[in-house]
Formats: C-alpha cells, sequence, structure tokens
C-alpha cells in the first residue's frame, strides 16, 4: 500500500470517530473502537436484560454434566442409598473414570452387578457404605472396582 | 536390512479403532456382559460383532445366529442398539478432536487423526500424545481402543492392528522394514485376495518385498492405488484425510428383515413398500426430500442386489416413490428365489420446499400431496405408526416382522425414561441393569 492510500484510510477512520491522533502523531483508538454496547431502554431506572447479558448464562446440560464424553445415565432401581435422598425411579448422571473422594457417591462395579454406594475412605482404607440402616458396609476383599462417579440426581415430576 | 526410509515420523498420523466396538459398547454398559462371550446382530440374524471371549470361541462376523448357538452355546446374542453406538462413536471423535482438528471419521469405530506439528504446543512427543489419547479413550468409554501411529494412513492401519486388542504401536519411518517383512501382503489395507494373487505369482509375499520392487515396476503393473499403497509403505506420506465432518442425514436409509423368508412378489414388494413409507417418515420428519433412491433385495443366501432410481424431482412422499422404483424392482426380484429382507437408500436429499411454480399443475398436486401427509402424520403421531398406510404395503402390516421370535428391540429402547418416547431419547448413553 502506498503511503498517500494509507493516509487516505486513516483520515477516513478519523473522520469516523474509530481512531484519533497523539500530540505525536501517532494513532489511537477512537471512542467509537470500543463501543459500549447498548443494555436496552431505561423505564424504570434498571437496564433490562440484553443479549449480552445471556452470555453469561449456561444451559442445565452444561450445568450438570462436565466431562460431557464421560458422562452416562443410569436409573436407580435399589433402596440402598434412600437416606442419601437417591429414590428408586431416579435418574442419575455419573462420571466414568472420575477419581472418587470420600463422601463421594459411586457407582461401583461388584460381582457383576452396579452398585450405588458412599466411598470412604480412612487412611489406606477404603470401603463402601450404604445410606440405609439396612445395608452393611462393604469391605472390598480385593480390588474395588469404581465404575464412575455420581454427578447429579434428576427426578422428573409430570 | 536397510530401512527404507530414515525419517521417523515426517508426518504423524495415527490410526484408532475401537476393540470389538459393538459388542464392547454393550459389555461396558452391562457388568453382567463382563468376561462372556457376547454376540450383535440378532435381528438380521447374523453376527454384526462379537466380543474377544466370543471371538476366541470360534464365532466370526457374518456368522448365523444359528452356527453361533451351536459353537458357543453360552453365548449372549443381542439385537444391534445402534443409537447407542452411534452416541458412544461421536464421544470418541470428540475426544480425538480435544488434541487435533484434523479427524477423519473413517467408520462408526474406526478413525484417521493427523497430529503433525502438535509436539511443541502439547510439550509431548507423539508416542505420548497417543497414549493419552488412548487412556481417555478408555476411560471415558469404559472399553478398549488400539491405537498405531506411523508416517501415513497405510501404515498407521499396520501399526495399530499389531497389537490388538488394546494395542499402542508406533512405526517410524526408519523401522518399518521390520515390521513389514513380518506381515504377508494380504494383511495390508487396501490389498484384496485378487491383487495379492497376482503378487504372488511375481513373488512377492510379505509387504516389505512389495515395497522393495522398483517404483517404475509398480507403477507398470498396477493401478493407482496400489502405487499409492507402496508409496506409503515406502514411508511417503500421499492418501490424504478427510476431514469434512460426515452430514448425518445426507441419506436415510430403512432396512428390514423378516423370518420366514418369502418366494411371494406381493409380500416381498409390501416388505420394501413398508420400508418406504417408514423412510418417508423420517425424511418428512426432517424436512427433507430425496432426489434419488436405492432400492434393495436380500435373498435367503445374503445376496444383495439393487438398482438406484432417479426421480423426476425431490420428494417425501412415498406414492411418488413407489411409481418410479416399481419396474426396478420387477427386473429385481427373481422367481423360485426367497428373500430375507428388503432395503431402501434415499438420496440426494435437499430442503423439502414446493413453492416452485410450473406449467403442468405439479406444484397444486404437490400441495394436496403435502396437505395429505401432513393429516397421515398427525394420525400417527396421535394414534400410532401403523394406523395408516399405503395399500402397497398391507401384506406387511399383516404378520409380525418375525413369525416365532418376538422382539429384537434392544434394551434401551425398552427402558424409557419419564418422557421420552420410543422415537426421542435422551442423548446420553445408559448404564444398563439393576443398580443396587
Amino acid at each position: 500500500m502506498s503511503k498517500n492510500a494509507a493516509y487516505k484510510l486513516v483520515t477516513h477512520l478519523m473522520d469516523g470517530g474509530w481512531i484519533e491522533k497523539d500530540a505525536a502523531g501517532k494513532l489511537l483508538p477512537g471512542p467509537l473502537f470500543h463501543a459500549v454496547p447498548v443494555l436496552g431502554t431505561v423505564t424504570a431506572g434498571f437496564p433490562s436484560p440484553a443479549e449480552e447479558e445471556l452470555a453469561d448464562t449456561m444451559s442445565l446440560d452444561e450445568y450438570l454434566i462436565t466431562n460431557k464424553e464421560a458422562t452416562y445415565i443410569l436409573k436407580v432401581n435399589g433402596e440402598s442409598m434412600i437416606e442419601a435422598g437417591i429414590l428408586p425411579g431416579d435418574m442419575l448422571l455419573v462420571e466414568r473414570g472420575a477419581e472418587p473422594r470420600d463422601g463421594n457417591i459411586v457407582i461401583a462395579q461388584i460381582d457383576r452387578e452396579w452398585t450405588m454406594k458412599f466411598f470412604r475412605r480412612r487412611g489406606r482404607q477404603v470401603f463402601l457404605e450404604a445410606a440405609n440402616k439396612d445395608f452393611k458396609p462393604i469391605h472390598p476383599q480385593e480390588e474395588l472396582k469404581i465404575a464412575a462417579v455420581v454427578r447429579a440426581v434428576i427426578r422428573k415430576y409430570s | 536390512m536397510e530401512p527404507l526410509t530414515l525419517h521417523s515420523f515426517p508426518r504423524a498420523i495415527v490410526h484408532i479403532d475401537g476393540d470389538a466396538f459393538f459388542a464392547s459398547c454393550e459389555q461396558s454398559r452391562r457388568p453382567k456382559l463382563q468376561g462372556r462371550p457376547v454376540v450383535t446382530g440378532k435381528e438380521r440374524g447374523i453376527a454384526a460383532s462379537m466380543s474377544y471371549e466370543a471371538k476366541a470361541r470360534g464365532v466370526t462376523r457374518g456368522m448365523r445366529i444359528a452356527d453361533i448357538r451351536k459353537v458357543c452355546p453360552d453365548a449372549v446374542i443381542l439385537p444391534s442398539d445402534y443409537e447407542t453406538y452411534s452416541l458412544l462413536s461421536k464421544r470418541f471423535f470428540a475426544i480425538v478432536r480435544r488434541y487435533t482438528p484434523d479427524v477423519e471419521e473413517y467408520s462408526i469405530d474406526e478413525c484417521f487423526c493427523d497430529l503433525t506439528g502438535l509436539r511443541r504446543p502439547l510439550r509431548m512427543s507423539y508416542l505420548k500424545i497417543a497414549e493419552r489419547m488412548k487412556k481417555e479413550l478408555d476411560t471415558a468409554l469404559g472399553f478398549t481402543f488400539s491405537v498405531g501411529l506411523a508416517p501415513n494412513k497405510v501404515v498407521a492401519k499396520i501399526a495399530s492392528k499389531w497389537a490388538k486388542p488394546s494395542g499402542l504401536t508406533a512405526i517410524p519411518g526408519r523401522e518399518l522394514h521390520r515390521y513389514l517383512a513380518k506381515l504377508p501382503v494380504e494383511k495390508v489395507w487396501g490389498i484384496g485376495p485378487n491383487t495379492s494373487a497376482l503378487l504372488q505369482k511375481h513373488g512377492v509375499h510379505t509387504a516389505l518385498e512389495f515395497a522393495q520392487r522398483a517404483e517404475e515396476w509398480v507403477q507398470q503393473h498396477f493401478t493407482k492405488p496400489f502405487y499409492a499403497i507402496w508409496q506409503e509403505l515406502n514411508g511417503r506420506f500421499v492418501i490424504g484425510l478427510e476431514t469434512a465432518p460426515h452430514d448425518n442425514y445426507s441419506s436415510i436409509q430403512k432396512f428390514k428383515t423378516f423370518t420366514p423368508a418369502s418366494f411371494d412378489q406381493a409380500f416381498v414388494f409390501a416388505q420394501l413398500a413398508k420400508n418406504i413409507e417408514n423412510a418417508c417418515v423420517k425424511a418428512r420428519r426432517h424436512h427433507l426430500a430425496a432426489q434419488r433412491v436405492v432400492v434393495y433385495l436380500r435373498t435367503q443366501t445374503f445376496q444383495d442386489f439393487g438398482r438406484e432410481v432417479e426421480l423426476s424431482g425431490p420428494t417425501c412422499f412415498p406414492n411418488d416413490i413407489l411409481k418410479a422404483i416399481r419396474p426396478a424392482f420387477e427386473t429385481l426380484f427373481m422367481a423360485r428365489t426367497p428373500y430375507r429382507a428388503t432395503g431402501v437408500i434415499l438420496l440426494k436429499l435437499t430442503e423439502a420446499y414446493y413453492g416452485q411454480l410450473d406449467l403442468f399443475g405439479e406444484a397444486i398436486r404437490m400441495q394436496k400431496m403435502s396437505n395429505l401427509y401432513e393429516c397421515v402424520d398427525t394420525l400417527r403421531a396421535k394414534y400410532g405408526k401403523h394406523t395408516l398406510f399405503l395399500g402397497a404395503s398391507f401384506l406387511a402390516h399383516l404378520e409380525e416382522q418375525h413369525a416365532g421370535e418376538r422382539g429384537h428391540v434392544p434394551d434401551r429402547t425398552a427402558q424409557l425414561l419419564p418422557g421420552e418416547t420410543t422415537r426421542k431419547r435422551l442423548g446420553i448413553p445408559m448404564f444398563m441393569g439393576e443398580v443396587t
């Protein structure tokens, strides 16, 4: 681009208010450069929520699911977590491969069955505990296979 | 032995293959099935996929269910649940795309990806990246993948097969000759039985012997695709990745088996008509119209015969399609041949739109059809899928699709959550079985 062409373009942008020239002749962003978005007309003292604000909201999916590719659903049948508020028929969102922490509700695999319990860690020892007095804690004899960690419980009322 | 090339990874291409994909999808969501022989494909009457336990017992792809029960009586034979397999397949590709945007979705359970240039931004060697991908796939999907790293697609495919299942093999260019020396030439991707027979006649038995042949000789004796394979076996990168994302509705397919097999032309046509009606329902649901149709018939001996028909204009109404394919069906149908399945594929799909005016009153007719099918679809939505159908498919509606053995419905469809319907379910795969 020739000097002349650049000068012409800059003058044009200056006229439009997009850029300014400082005392040394260097170019600066003008008032229109970072245009302030209009949030809506003020009618009763507050701006109405505009698109701009909605960008900071999330969908229920995003809220409930962190690792999308590792999240599965399952349906609860038993009553072993009833005192933790998980009822038969509830739907769970579980995350495969997540590292369980003490107090997490997990899906473990015992004798080729899924089982849902609290994951407890006491020092080096780990065991599973139900939220139901009728169930005894499970102290695994061999390696404990944790398939997934429960991230959310969903109960839909029709 | 002399190396074929001195460069290790001028390009870093990875091939990833889900181990026994469909069967693994089933095993990973049902702990009861783990460690047991599992076969999918019950609804088709043949094995579509089998777990490694089933493979060890001699079950092969395409084996008939009756034969599977003989060689492996304790096999668990399940109907395919394509919805779940597709959901997991999408996750597979999404995880690979966490590392690179250059992914070729080669099939539902396989992909290629290009890692070239990613060592510095990811601060890892190519092998380390491949390892990480495998680990993420194995944990997120709950079953294993086999991974091959190489300078090109042909060799990457060899690498991923090298140590199946759950293997991770890197074949750098300068090590290539050691692998090819042990590989029979017919095991190379793209070399079929005919080409391999021809190669044997020229004294070529291993992949290395093929790679070591002179370039001119290969160009003289073989077509372009084989020359490309030869170049890749020599460590060059010539077969590019097709990274355009697959459009899910670029075609609509409906295929249905019926038992017992039938010799009856009217009955087989009714089966085909039923498939066409169902394909059109789906097309209308997605506001699509087809410009081209493929119809095919499968005989009892698993031979497929098909014909492609161009339609006079895009349509999503079975009346139009049936009229157009009738002659094709008549040439396809052979007397005294038992048929077991029919299928239809709607192709060249476009947005359904009937605004165009014409000289012959076609627009008016299409508007009428559109109104008619709006009513049909409303009735079906209210009273069930088979409330109203064309006379052409009447015979196919008289009986269950499979006499005797009822129901090849996948479990997921049978286990609906509140608010789900047989047509629409949550797009998240489900753990199956009792949760106590």
